[in-house]
């Protein structure tokens, strides 16, 4: 039906919070495929990935990045990894199974996450009330990456700054997830 | 607990599943001739030891590895965690 | 009266006095004051009632430990009942009452039972209260509850927040005493990551109530400047007001931290919050317990220990008496008798069990040695105290030091033992400790400033090594040995008056004696029989005496006799600061589909599925009764066309070259053949052979499918296929990841199904029944070039597909659908008429597949594969899973079509009584058929296949109904499936 056009909804409708020392934002126009390395494939997939992003296989619990569509690559097992990237005018997965379709198993996660962006002095404090991993800067490193539970669900954590998280939480709970976020910046604060 | 994962480090068992005894691993052949004598020992025939024993651990809340974690059912001491997959492709199992 | 025992000294503040109230009668304190220490100088000795005899009480400790001064906090519903008054900072405008009296304080009605006590000694519930048996509801119960307790509820819901959280370092300091500091002055110099927690809002312990020196500080002094220097390393972290309340497995603590107890009001934020302090190794200094001395009425107020006696005077400038004796079994007492005099406070006499001691009285002062205390006169208040001699002394408050006991408690959380050191007349902690703790201090038995301060640098100093840390060099903190011996007395035998062992239960020594004589000599029965160290204080003062009562009685030594056994928490945990923020909506994350905010507009009425809100049904305007509108969405779908949210079924894609062959492996039955763009009806089997799931599984391409689950076995099914391509087939390339969250997926249902969906779906895709077929599935383009993915599936029997579209669309999708179907008078359904068709169409679901359901019982024992080894075949052609008087599924209905039917109902053979013997299933799902105008049931009978026709009585005993049934077959509606496939 040509008259009606699917508009795209973010999961938290473009969030965006200051509380001293702690800033807190909806990350929207990124995207995210999610990709199997096959049995045996390993070799192929990293030639692929220098040829094409110039980088590496992240190591399970540590990233990437790549300035081919400004990606980060996220290494969540030890034959799986996330890539995280700018949408552009492709498709999700188009845009990644052009680059990988013969190497790698790929399934599109855009959708499955709310990202969320939390920065600011106090930031640490904040997901010390959710969170059960040490992000002390000389334990969890900037760059580095963890898949774990905060408030009942699951997240994924990628620290890209001295003070600066990315989270990541299944969509249908985001909400849930916002207010399990903002409750503990308000209590810190 | 803390479960020390062998690719992520210390991890709180909060993040895991427990399944139960790691013999579980050792599924029998379905088409084997003694088959169903075999998966009733399989599936209902376990230890229950006081003291160490091996048992599946599932990182669900993590990188979604099980694990078989030695552990002393006593003083909740964990002498060895390994990954389930590398454990079972030693004991020969595959496709 | 304001402050009229308020002394020089202390490390209260002046500068900021502070107003409070006390059953109603306004005080003065300063900051820096406890509500105790408040008291005190106010001159308010008596401040509750005991808790079985309401006998008057005092305060009896300076600390954490304290059983009497329990009170009742604040106001309203901010009140909290049993607060102790010695760990409660005083604020500005703090309300305190006392507890445990009718009446009041001074005058309490209760205190008859005192006049009782011959009958109500240890075990007086057990021997009383057993007849008649009637009496227990009608009687004694409302009598005993009227009567129990010490403080009381709000009854309102706690105002208050509360948090949880989650803390990691190198080394956790447990107290801030000498030992504390001085370990956590090492490792904080160290670089290591330090925690340092004191359950005391200044750190110090009893270094601020002492007057021994460090160098050429005041201990008070050295402590104030290792804390600044503590405070400003950016690796050490300060949590005062903190207890650690539990050791548990791997060094992992619970920490209790009071955050705005100390403040008037919470401001918004967490009044306590829980912490989970993770820790590589730990170093315990939870110093050491002061025990007392029984003796006849040695509960009266103005009885105290002696160190908390010099705490008030020298940390809290308030004097406990203006005339105060002190007996003691050890050379601690005579150091109160000292500081007494120093602070210009008379001191009417030191007693000493012993015949000899190593110190000598102050200047003027009376000592007996060799002598005890026997007696105390005055009840509200000491007015003196009658030696073993005879004598009395005229006295107003008594101070005792029986010696003190190493807090070994969090020593024992991971069932270590302490052991019985005879030079200390104490347990000190055994060799069994918690992984990666030390102990350091008075806590292990090292009783003087010296040893504590030199053990806390040591233990510090092997941890740092441990950790693979350099120890700093430099000077540590050093000080003398103050005397510190004593001797084995409990307590006085002489005594004929009550000798009070634990005094917030109200145990006597007799009590103790009583329960050795009825038998009960064993600790852990010692305990129960007699409730010693029962109550919130958990006997801290009171169970070592106890047992060394048991010990004489018996024969036995102490260490004979054993300790009971030391669980957490250390000291009381609120309930609220357990549940955290979990309350209300809070206590578990829910799940929305994106479809959520245009079914809030459309008024739809939600139920929980798990985690998840689903629309359950749309009312419409003049609907009255929730079947209206599920009879309408029902008729609506049927009749034309219907809409529904199917995004919560579980959707798991599966990749790799053997991903036909792994899916061919957990599904009974067979998927090896499923063609690229087909949809296939998978059932899944746990090992034991009964159901675990079902659901379609599409095929996308040659490596690529996508599973349906059920929405309540999305979890459980993803980790049994991780298992079993981990755990039983690792040399498989079969990748799984959950897809669930990434689309949005509605069902269209009904005869103008296709209509709708072409008005979608991009002209370019083919819909006609023969281009996309029943059970076909393929990647669409919808509205103009959205990616999309297209299923041919049918859960309600009619012409039925299911789009899926990314997530984000989701919201647009369902307006998009509605939109396209209006001219169709398309409807949306809920999960109610979901279940309606779903049942009409005979397909089990949750209430059918309990965990006790075989393939066989559903009639689908011909799809479980023979030719080939999957999850569950083996152990599903068990002998007793195959009876052939088994159970199947089968449709029913009632005789009487104007009857309703009940889920849970049993049935029974026409005639036969309604007994267990003759049960011969249940009914497991019902629902209103609007298209056959009758109830109908799904249910499984035993031989059901068989029994089509037959009219047996299903049986709803709990509500009374018998109702005749038709056996029939499940599927109601469209038994040949052409609907489906037209």
């Amino acid at each position: 039906m040509a008259d009606i056009i699917l508009k795209a909804k973010s999961p938290l409708d473009g969030f965006s919070r200051d509380w001293p020392g702690i800033t807190l934002r909806e990350v929207t126009g990124r995207a995210l495929v999610s990709v199997s390395i096959p049995h045996g494939g390993e070799a192929a997939l990293g030639q692929k990935l220098s040829q094409v992003y110039g980088t590496i296989i992240p190591a399970v619990g540590e990233s990437t990045a790549s300035p081919v569509d400004n990606a980060h690559l996220l290494g969540l097992a030890r034959d799986q990894f996330f890539i995280l990237f700018d949408e552009g005018g492709q498709a999700p997965l188009a845009a990644v199974s052009a680059k990988l379709a013969e190497v790698a198993y790929l399934t599109d996660q855009s959708d499955s996450w709310a990202m969320l962006h939390i920065s600011g002095p106090n930031s640490r404090a904040a997901l010390a009330r959710i969170c059960l991993l040490d992000l002390h800067p000389d334990h969890f490193q900037t760059g580095q990456v963890a898949r774990t539970v905060m408030e009942h669900l699951g997240v994924i954590i990628l620290r890209d700054g001295a003070d600066s998280f990315l989270l990541l939480s299944a969509r249908s709970s985001a909400q849930s997830f916002l207010h399990a976020v903002t409750v503990s910046a308000e209590n810190v604060t | 607990m803390i479960i020390h994962h062998p690719l992520l480090g210390p991890r709180d068992a909060a993040e895991f599943y427990v399944l139960g005894d790691a013999a579980l691993i050792d599924r029998p052949d379905g088409q084997a001739e003694d088959a169903a004598e075999r998966f009733y020992g399989y599936l209902y025939l376990r230890d229950n030891p006081a003291g160490e024993h091996r048992e599946l651990w599932y990182h669900e809340q993590g990188d979604r590895s099980w694990l078989v974690v030695t552990r002393d059912t006593l003083t909740h001491e964990i002498k060895k965690v390994e990954l389930a997959r590398d454990v079972a492709l030693q004991k020969g199992r595959g496709q | 009266m304001t402050q009229v025992f308020r002394i020089e000294g202390g490390l209260i503040n002046r500068a900021k006095p502070l107003s409070f109230q006390f059953n109603g009668r306004a005080m003065q304190g300063y900051e820096g004051d406890t509500l105790a220490s408040a008291l005190l100088a106010n001159g308010q000795r008596l401040v509750g009632r005991s808790f079985k005899y309401h006998r008057p009480r005092g305060i009896f400790t300076a600390g954490s430990e304290e059983p009497n001064a329990l009170v009742q906090l604040r106001e309203g519903a901010f009140q909290e009942p049993n607060t102790r008054a010695t760990v409660a900072e005083l604020f500005d405008g703090l309300t305190a009452r006392s507890q445990n009296h009718r009446g009041s304080l001074e005058f309490d009605l209760m205190a008859v039972n005192d006049l009782l006590s011959p009958f109500l000694t240890a075990g007086f519930y057990y021997k009383t209260f057993m007849w008649p048996k009637a009496f227990w509801e009608t009687l004694y119960e409302p009598v005993i509850r009227a009567a129990a307790g010490l403080g009381r509820l709000s009854m309102e819901e706690d105002p208050d927040k509360y948090d949880k959280g989650f803390l990691h370092c190198d080394l956790l300091v447990i107290g801030a005493g000498p030992a504390g500091l001085s370990a956590a002055l090492l490792a904080g110099r160290s670089g290591a990551r330090v925690i340092l927690a004191d359950e005391d809002f200044r750190m110090g312990g009893r270094l601020n109530a002492e007057t021994l020196a460090i160098g050429d500080q005041t201990g008070a002094d050295w402590a104030a400047s290792t804390v600044a220097e503590l405070a400003a390393m950016a690796n050490v972290s300060l949590m005062p007001r903190t207890t650690v309340y539990g050791a548990y497995d791997h060094g992992i603590y619970g920490a209790l931290e009071r955050r705005t107890d100390h403040l008037a009001h919470s401001n918004g934020k967490p009044r306590q919050v829980l912490w989970r302090i993770y820790s590589k190794r730990t170093v315990l200094c939870a110093g050491a317990t002061e025990r007392p001395i029984a003796f006849g009425n040695n509960d009266r107020p103005g009885v105290m220990l002696a160190g908390a006696v010099r705490a008030y005077v020298n940390r809290y400038g308030a004097a406990p008496g203006k005339r105060v004796a002190v007996f003691t079994n050890n050379d601690d007492g005579w150091r109160t008798a000292h500081d007494l005099a120093a602070k210009g406070i008379a001191v009417a006499a030191v007693i000493d069990v012993r015949e000899k001691a190593g110190v000598t009285a102050p200047n003027g002062v009376e000592s007996f040695l060799g002598c005890r205390v026997v007696d105390i006169k005055g009840r509200k208040g000491i007015k003196s105290v009658i030696l073993s001699n005879g004598q009395a002394i005229l006295t107003d408050c008594l101070a005792v030091s029986g010696g003190w006991n190493p807090n070994v408690h969090l020593t024992c959380h991971q069932r270590g033992k302490p052991v019985w050191r005879e030079e200390l007349n104490a347990f000190v902690p055994g060799r069994d400790l918690p992984v990666g703790m030390v102990v350091a201090g008075a806590a292990k038995g090292e009783m003087t400033l010296g040893a504590a301060l030199k053990d806390g640098a040591d233990q510090a100093a092997e941890v740092l090594t441990a950790l693979g840390r350099s120890v700093p060099a430099g000077d540590r903190p050093t000080a003398e040995d103050e005397p510190s011996t004593g001797t084995a007395f409990w307590y006085v035998k002489e005594s004929s008056k009550r000798a009070w062992l634990d005094l917030q239960n109200d145990v006597t020594v007799k009590d103790v004696k009583l329960s050795q004589q009825e038998g009960f000599r064993s600790v852990e029965h010692l305990k129960r029989y007699t409730t010693l160290g029962m109550a919130t204080d958990q006997g801290k003062t009171a169970n070592i005496p106890a047992l060394a009562v048991m010990a004489d009685c018996t024969g036995k030594t102490i260490p004979e006799t054993g300790t009971t056994i030391f669980r957490p928490p250390y000291t009381p945990v609120p309930i609220g600061a357990l549940g955290g923020r979990a309350r209300g909506r809070n206590f578990r994350p829910t799940r929305l589909t994106t479809s959520h905010q245009w079914a809030q507009d459309q008024g739809a009425v939600f139920v929980e599925v798990g985690p998840w809100l689903r629309a359950q049904w749309y009312p419409k305007e003049g609907e009255t009764h929730w079947r209206d509108s599920v009879d309408r969405e029902v008729k609506g779908t049927r009749r034309s066309v219907g809409i529904c949210d199917v995004t919560t079924l579980g959707k798991i894609d599966v990749q790799g070259r053997d991903a036909a062959e792994f899916l061919n492996r957990v599904y009974a039955n067979g998927f090896a053949k499923l063609a690229v763009g087909r949809v296939r009806y998978g059932l899944m089997l746990r090992e034991d052979g009964m159901v675990m799931d079902d659901g379609t599984t599409a095929r996308l391409g040659e490596c690529h499918y996508v599973m349906t689950t059920t929405t309540a076995n999305a979890v459980n099914v993803f980790r049994h296929l991780e298992f079993c391509r981990q755990c039983l087939w690792p040399g498989m390339d079969v990748h799984i990841i959950s897809a669930t969250e990434q689309f949005a997926q509605y069902a269209v249902a009904g005869p103008n199904a296709r209509n709708v969906l072409q008005k979608i779906v991009d002209p370019e895709f083919d819909l006609s029944n023969e281009g996309f077929p029943f059970m076909a599935c393929g990647e669409v383009t919808v509205c103009g070039g959205t990616q999309a993915r297209l299923f041919r599936i049918s859960f309600s029997g009619e012409l039925a597909y299911e789009v899926a579209v990314p997530a984000r669309y989701g919201d647009a999708m369902i307006r998009a659908l509605m939109q396209a179907g209006a001219e169709y008078d398309a409807v949306p359904y809920g999960t109610e008429a979901l279940s309606v068709m779903r049942i009409e169409k005979g397909h089990p679901v949750g209430n059918e597949l309990t965990g006790q359901t075989t393939a066989r019982d559903l009639g689908m024992a011909r799809m479980v594969s023979k030719k080939k080894d999957c999850i569950g075949n083996v152990l599903s052609e068990r002998d007793g899973l195959n009876d052939e008087d088994g159970l199947a599924l089968v449709g029913f209905k009632p005789v009487d079509r104007s009857r309703s039917l009940k889920a849970g109902a049993h049935f029974v053979a026409k005639g036969k009584p309604v007994t267990t013997e003759n049960d011969e299933g249940w009914m497991s799902s019902v629902a209103y058929s609007p298209e056959l105008g009758h109830a109908i049931g799904l249910g499984f009978i035993r031989r059901g296949a068989e029994r089509h026709g037959e009219i047996v009585v299903a049986a709803d005993l709990l509500r009374g109904e018998l109702t005749e049934v038709e056996i029939t077959s499940a599927h109601f509606i469209d038994p040949e499936g052409e609907r489906l496939r037209g």
